[in-house]
């Protein structure tokens, strides 16, 4: 199947946004009664996945589609749709959800569970509706909340989970997709006109500059004029990129019914403000935060039905979760009516002042505290600290007996920066996305008056360390580089590694190292440590006054050999064929032992290229091995796959392979042009 | 002196911190180095979200410490929040008379109490040795 990834993509969300829309609409059925126009909609858009999915060669979720427009067609017919029916039609959505993002092997379970619910009427359910919806509920209940905030690959790699849970075949997981946001035309119009300011500023600084008529005085003006430029084009492009909390809250409501239901609990959730706006980056922060606030509100907070009749409270527990604008922040609220927090752990709060304090210290100290709390304050010391690196803060109301509420203030913007995020002696560092050109491995280095450089298409860009700009310390240079830009003048920063790229907040160095030159600040990462932020204008500055270290001149030998890896000879004289006629030195491994063996030996490998799957050292050992090996760590590794398969991918990715070649793709170019990029040649 | 105090260890010396300029003592986590810092900066570590600043106090004071630091004192003078990198907690201690006079700014006052030689520390005069001045003129 030969799909455009373009059109497969909006494929995906356009089922998506259906799906969300049938859950909605099954939820009201099952609310309020099969009314004609639910059940139009829920046609419409059966009707149209099922289509789409035909036209697209998906041919298991149209399968499932079809069996769901026969039950709504006997929906309509009767003007009610059964109790029992509401279930397998949700565990129905799940499965094309997972189908359409790559899952397999779902549709024969579901349908027969639909078709015995349709065929039995209000009866109990088959067993084979029974596996097919059980196994579906339980990871929804996990997954669904959390998968809302994230993007469509997240719900796609999600989706393929679900399967597996089943036990049933794996499928491929999706590649990470691009989201989409839609703006509004009049933002982009007002982004428009600062661009244009900016424009004509920049014109009258050239009209100044070239005049020689700006003294003291009129520089700052114009740098304070030209600041206000930036605010204003950085406040319209956080504006663009705001989004309502209503696009991760979505199917809260399916998800709360769920959990509710296998708690035994009896909860109405009421979603309040959802339209409010708040910046992307934080709301991805926040989703699994507020997730976990409603988990603990169904689980912990809201009672049983009886235990809430014997204290004098309708059967039915309320579950809040609104959002306030306020001023320069976003409140968003997570409120239950149900047990409160204990008295005990009030007259606490009393006493320091602080109930979110005691509950986030209560979540990690003894057992019997945590008992007592139940569940309240667990995991409420994750909730403050994940909070607070986003630059909010989290407030707790509580009146024993009588409910909870937890608020997250949230800013509206935040002061973020897209890192590159570099490795160099073991340690993390992010140099700002704008200001980083390209990257390129290091093969041939330039030297001048002690002073090495590497050549960037004719031209001689100098060399640093990250240790030699900040201290003075000159160390063995890594393989790759960075090629950092900042007024006209490049530097090529080298490293060990090339890590990611990530989206930070700018943290101050704090206030014993205010000054210090060489950063812009650091940044507390995803993983939890901490990378310290370099400053391009200090690098790109720094190359004229570093203290000259660098041992004498010495003639710098390219390594140009590859090592190619394979237990099967046919694939390793194809490749040494390959590689030799293009003018590379090329020695052969019968497997990762054995290439261990010859990486020891042989200093002049620049490359290695393997296969995975052999004996006594498989590739992706081969790979880890040299990972760990402090001399070799950023040898280049080309993983060999046979047919592309994602999950070889994945490993190799993670274990830090430069990149992958598919065997059919030898004999094109896929092979060398490959091995070129990585040997800089 | 009235309020009560951390005692420390660096090495073979005992220093005592004021409870009141203490925030909390940890064990101490997996440290970021800051290239180009004061020696005395031991490096950053990320306390709820926040960075924070960790000094040696052995390389403030100018002891050695044996084997390296192992606790957290996080202390915070007013103005400035940082950690104290100390190789062991000993106790919190009741107030005690200060009876020796100490030719350190950074202590204030010591004494022999239980056959230990204690200092108190002035947390403000070690965290302005240890700062960055930008004493240094980087020439362009």
């Amino acid at each position: 199947m030969t799909i455009d990834q373009a059109l497969l993509q909006t494929f995906r969300e356009e089922t998506r946004e259906r799906l969300d829309r049938m859950v909605d609409t099954l939820l009201a059925i099952e609310a309020q009664g099969a009314g004609p126009d639910l059940i139009a909609t829920l046609f419409r858009d059966a009707h149209s996945i099922k289509g789409n999915c035909g036209m697209l060669g998906f041919g298991e979720p149209a399968q499932i589609a079809h069996a769901m427009e026969d039950v709504i067609q006997a929906a309509e017919a009767t003007g009610s749709m059964a109790g029992g029916l509401i279930d397998p039609m949700l565990a129905a959505t799940d499965a094309i959800g997972a189908l359409v993002t790559g899952a397999t092997g779902l549709a024969a379970g579901v349908v027969a569970a639909l078709q015995a619910q349709l065929g039995d009427g209000i009866g109990s359910l088959s067993d084979a509706a029974a596996d097919g919806a059980a196994a579906n509920d339980d990871h929804a209940e996990c997954d669904q909340l959390a998968e809302n905030g994230k993007s469509t690959a997240a719900v796609a790699a999600e989706g393929a989970t679900v399967v597996r849970g089943d036990g049933r075949e794996s499928s491929e997981p999706a590649a990470p997709a691009p989201r989409s946001i839609r703006v509004d035309a009049g933002r982009v119009d007002q982004l428009l006109d600062v661009v244009g300011e900016t424009v004509l500023h920049q014109r009258r600084l050239e009209h100044l500059v070239n005049q020689g008529a700006m003294d003291g005085t009129g520089v700052e003006a114009e740098l304070g004029h030209g600041q206000l430029l930036i605010d204003e084009l950085q406040s319209s492009v956080t504006h663009m990129r705001a989004l309502p909390l209503s696009s991760i809250t979505g199917n809260y409501p399916r998800a709360v019914r769920d959990m509710a239901a296998s708690a035994g609990k009896q909860v109405q959730l009421r979603l309040i403000g959802t339209d409010t706006q708040l910046d992307r980056l934080i709301l991805d922060g926040i989703s699994e935060t507020i997730v976990h606030l409603v988990r603990n509100c169904v689980s912990h907070g809201i009672e049983a039905p009886a235990q809430r009749v014997a204290a004098g409270k309708p059967e039915l527990g309320q579950l809040e979760v609104r959002a306030d604008a306020r001023a320069e922040w976003v409140a968003v609220t997570v409120r239950d009516d149900g047990q409160g927090v204990s008295p005990a752990l009030m007259a606490r709060a009393t006493e320091t002042g602080s109930l979110v304090e005691v509950l986030a210290q209560a979540g990690t100290s003894t057992a019997a505290e945590v008992t007592e709390l139940s569940g309240r304050g667990i995991g409420l010391g994750a909730v403050k600290r994940h909070v607070e690196s986003l630059g909010g803060t989290v407030e707790v109301k509580s009146v024993s007996g009588h409910g909870t509420a937890v608020t997250l203030l949230l800013p509206l913007t935040s002061s973020m920066v897209r890192l590159l995020l570099i490795e160099s002696a073991g340690q993390v560092f992010g140099v700002p996305l704008a200001n980083s050109i390209e990257v390129v491995s290091i093969a041939v280095t330039l030297s001048l008056a002690g002073r090495e450089s590497i050549d960037v298409r004719g031209e001689a860009v100098p060399l640093l360390n990250v240790s030699e700009a900040l201290c003075g310390r000159a160390c063995e240079a890594g393989r790759k580089a960075v090629i950092v830009a900042r007024s006209d003048r490049r530097i090529a920063l080298t490293c060990d590694a090339i890590l990611d790229e990530q989206e930070v907040v700018v943290k101050s160095l704090g206030p014993l190292l205010i000054g210090l030159p060489g950063y812009l600040g650091a940044a507390i990462l995803a993983d939890a440590r901490i990378a310290l932020i370099l400053d391009p204008a200090f690098l790109v500055h720094t190359r004229a006054r570093a203290v000259r270290t660098i041992a004498p001149a010495q003639p710098v030998r390219r390594k140009s050999k590859v090592m190619v890896v394979d237990d099967q000879l046919t694939v390793r004289e194809l490749e040494r064929s390959i590689l030799e006629s293009a003018g590379y030195g090329v020695i052969t491994a019968e497997d990762g032992r054995a290439a261990m063996d010859m990486l020891q030996r042989d200093g002049e490998i620049a490359l290695v290229l393997t296969d995975i799957e052999m004996p006594r050292l498989t590739g992706l050992e081969l790979l880890a091995e040299i990972r760990a090996d402090p001399e070799r760590s950023s040898l280049p590794v080309v993983i060999v796959t046979s047919r592309g398969d994602t999950e070889d991918r994945r490993l190799g990715a993670e274990g830090g392979a430069d990149a992958y070649v598919v065997k059919s793709e030898f004999a094109q170019e896929g092979l060398l042009t490959i091995v070129r990029r990585l040997m800089d040649l | 002196m009235s309020s009560a105090f951390v005692q420390v260890a660096v090495g073979a010396e005992q220093y005592a911190v004021a409870v009141e300029d203490v925030l909390e003592v940890a064990e101490l986590g997996e440290l970021t180095a800051v290239p180009g810092a004061p020696e005395a900066l031991l490096g950053l570590i990320n306390r709820d979200g926040q960075v924070l600043a960790v000094v040696d106090l052995a390389t403030a004071i100018g002891t050695t410490s044996a084997g390296g630091p192992s606790f957290l004192v996080v202390i915070d003078d007013g103005r400035r929040r940082a950690g104290l990198a100390v190789d062991q907690l000993i106790d919190v201690r009741a107030p005690f008379a200060l009876t020796e006079a100490t030719s350190s700014d950074m202590v204030s006052g010591a004494a022999v109490v239980d056959g230990s030689l204690i200092g108190v520390l002035e947390i403000r005069s070690v965290l302005d040795r240890v700062s960055y001045s930008d004493g240094v003129q980087h020439d362009d």
